[in-house]
């Protein structure tokens, strides 16, 4: 689950880090209030809060919005209502939000913090160790992305202790990878190791400060600020899951997660029903080879049933750039029977415009065939995956 | 032989008296998995399923004999229930649940190393040896014993690896799914080191998924090892693009990006046939 800047900033400051001062606004006269109070006099940021990384680097679909990014510099009191006009409710589409951007309706409004240097900063699981580790890396003004890819030796990677975070010759070898002063020996050790309580203590799967800043006196300061948390977790973190932002999530996914499902959408055509992320891949890879794109996937995990069926169908037959659908559902109990029913009950309720073929395998195969060609719906059975897929293909090609 | 477990394994269940542990736990006796025990805490001194429930693993143990146990306890009570397991020096566990979160798995794997303790899992169909034992949730309808040790990556494409088998002809040694999740127990190395030493076994299928380097694991030590079975892999995610996340740190771990080609890469240079579908398995199966 990821949450906005603002929010981010607001549980690390509880860790002892620092960020300028700041604050929400959501319409432009509430923006100029809050630069006010946030600092006598400007520069101020006006920074879009919307779910993506490269904001600054973005562009707005409307032409009102000007052509600069989603992260500004206003100088004067009347340029902060212009500028946040401009910005608020405008679509924001960066390199992470896809063409469709992401509607733009708070604004976080910032002190201008004058800074000698930036860095990068991260913390994230690896998996493979498995350890919080810390990233960090000198970047100027190049993508942290582009230099993993290109210059991975540029960025410093560091396992963290679970329980004591870094020690202090881990500290020293980050002062002296990021050149950074002996003023602020002190100020970056508290900087990594607030980042590492924070990750521990609210179950976070992500943290990045990009940039980091250096203050005059040496100080670090979180210039910005992302964070993402463990979903499996939430229950522990009822003020965290509180901060979820049902507008960031797609219509679909918010209904899929509300029944656990996974669901994720792409540019193809085909709507799938799987109950594994490796099956989900696999059937993509199998349309793939095809030429054909998957429109989205729905896993639907564990214990399927019935309902679970009949929801999901529901959820992808909703979603319009689906010309057809696969059921490839592999179960360890699975009644195919029961599947049968929820396919026959879901597409009888929001009507079936679209070829759909179904493979099964567990028990009563046949009373599930049965139930499907009783229903006299337009349904395809196939006994392995491959034949489904090309089944499949074949049904859109002559619907067409 | 098989791998990890045998028809002589006694193993124990955490968490037996559970709706989801009974129905497994009785489709397992009925296969002739050597249950001996149960546990619950403070349902002790209780039977379930004609089976002996005790407070602890530790208790059960020494009662038992015991060396292995499969779990199913809900995801927040993963953590303990492996603790316990660990303390009580099993040789394996075997961990059902889904949605354990991250954390908890990183002190679990504190909690592993340097201890004599093995897990499978979680979110894990679990490990089957066919005609032996079936410790987790597999059909166990669609297995039959033979010479093929299959370990997976994803829970569902290993149902797909045993029929593949059958497709051949062929049965399996030992079924092992290796768990979903971001942080999981034994990886593919801890699982073909054995499936090279088992005179049981005569080749392996793996299956590999996107994310992590496992697959890249595996690859490098298969190339070095100098008694090498075959191996046939399988990996899943090619189509998959990149992108629906925010921040990078996630990416740069694994160098950039990381596709289910350069594992497939990988996996052909060190002398593993890769197929492109996962049913073109058993074709690979009868060249052998």
């Amino acid at each position: 689950m990821n949450i906005h800047e603002y929010q981010a900033k607001k549980i690390l400051s509880r860790y002892g880090i620092n960020i300028p001062k700041g604050g929400v606004a959501y319409t432009p006269n509430e923006a100029r209030n809050v630069a006010a109070a946030v600092s006598g006099r400007g520069p101020w940021m006006l920074k879009a809060q919307i779910q993506s990384g490269a904001r600054n680097r973005g562009y707005f679909l409307e032409k009102s919005a000007g052509n600069k990014g989603g992260i500004r510099i206003v100088k004067s009191r009347r340029d902060i209502v212009k500028e946040a006009e401009k910005m608020l409710g405008s679509t924001l589409v960066t390199m992470q939000t896809g063409p469709k951007g992401k509607l733009v309706s708070r604004l976080y409004v910032e002190a201008f913090n004058k800074v000698k240097k930036i860095f990068y900063t991260g913390m994230v699981i690896d998996r493979m160790v498995p350890a919080v580790t810390l990233l960090v890396a000198e970047t100027k003004d190049e993508e942290i992305a582009k230099i993993a890819l290109t210059e991975p030796e540029k960025i410093l990677k560091i396992r963290l202790d679970l329980q004591k975070g870094a020690v202090p010759s881990q500290i020293q070898e980050v002062l002296d990878f990021l050149h950074l002063e002996p003023k602020s020996a002190h100020s970056t050790e508290n900087f990594i190791n607030g980042l590492h309580r924070a990750f521990v203590e609210t179950d976070a799967t992500m943290i990045e400060i990009n940039p980091t800043g250096v203050l005059r006196d040496g100080r670090l300061i979180a210039l910005d600020a992302k964070m993402s948390f463990d979903g499996n977790a939430l229950y522990r973190h009822k003020d965290i899951s509180r901060l979820q932002d049902d507008y960031e999530a797609d219509d679909r996914e918010l209904q899929a997660a509300k029944y656990k499902f996974n669901y994720s959408e792409f540019d193809g055509s085909i709507g799938c029903i799987v109950n594994g992320d490796g099956l989900a891949m696999a059937a993509m890879d199998s349309l793939n080879s095809r030429g054909v794109g998957t429109a989205c996937f729905l896993n639907v995990k564990g214990g399927v049933d019935k309902d679970k069926i009949a929801s999901g169908l529901k959820i992808i037959m909703t979603n319009p750039k689906v010309e057809g659908i696969l059921v490839n559902i592999l179960g360890g109990f699975l009644r195919c029977n029961l599947i049968a029913d929820g396919i026959v009950s879901a597409a009888s309720e929001v009507g079936l415009n679209v070829p759909l073929v179904v493979r099964f395998e567990g028990t009563n195969k046949d009373e599930a065939k049965e139930i499907l060609e009783h229903s006299k719906l337009p349904i395809i059975i196939a006994d392995d995956m491959e034949t489904a897929v090309s089944r499949l293909v074949q049904a859109v090609e002559e619907s067409d | 032989m098989s791998i990890f477990v045998d028809a002589d394994t006694k193993v124990i269940c955490q968490g037996i008296t559970g709706t989801q542990a009974t129905f497994h736990v009785r489709r397992s006796l009925d296969y002739g998995t050597r249950f001996v025990a149960g546990v619950t805490p403070e349902k002790g001194g209780t039977t379930h399923l004609g089976l002996p429930v005790f407070n602890s693993v530790k208790e059960a143990r020494e009662a038992t004999g015991a060396t292995a146990s499969v779990m199913f306890v809900p995801a927040p009570a993963v953590k303990s229930a492996i603790k316990d397991a660990v303390e009580a020096e099993l040789d394996l566990v075997v961990c059902i649940a889904d949605s354990v979160p991250i954390k908890d798995m990183l002190e679990v794997r504190q909690l592993l190393r340097g201890s004599k303790t093995k897990l499978i899992g979680p979110n894990t169909p679990g490990i089957i040896t066919p005609g032996g034992a079936r410790l987790g949730i597999f059909p166990e309808n669609i297995h039959q014993p033979g010479r093929i040790g299959i370990v997976s990556r994803s829970s569902t494409l290993t149902y797909e690896a045993v029929i593949e088998t059958t497709r051949a002809g062929m049965g399996q040694s030992t079924v092992i799914g290796l768990g979903d999740d971001m942080i999981i127990g034994i990886d593919f190395v801890e699982a073909l080191e054995r499936f090279m030493r088992d005179d049981e076994t005569d080749a392996v299928i793996i299956i590999g998924q996107l994310g992590g380097t496992f697959e890249e694991e595996a690859a490098r030590w298969y190339k070095n090892l100098e008694h090498k079975k075959p191996i046939i892999g399988f990996v899943a995610g090619n189509a998959v693009p990149f992108g629906h996340k925010i921040g990078y740190a996630g990416d740069i771990i694994t160098k950039g990006h990381i596709t289910a080609q350069d594992k497939i890469d990988a996996m052909q240079d060190a002398g593993m046939t890769v197929v492109k579908k996962i049913t073109a398995i058993h074709e690979e199966l009868a060249k052998l």
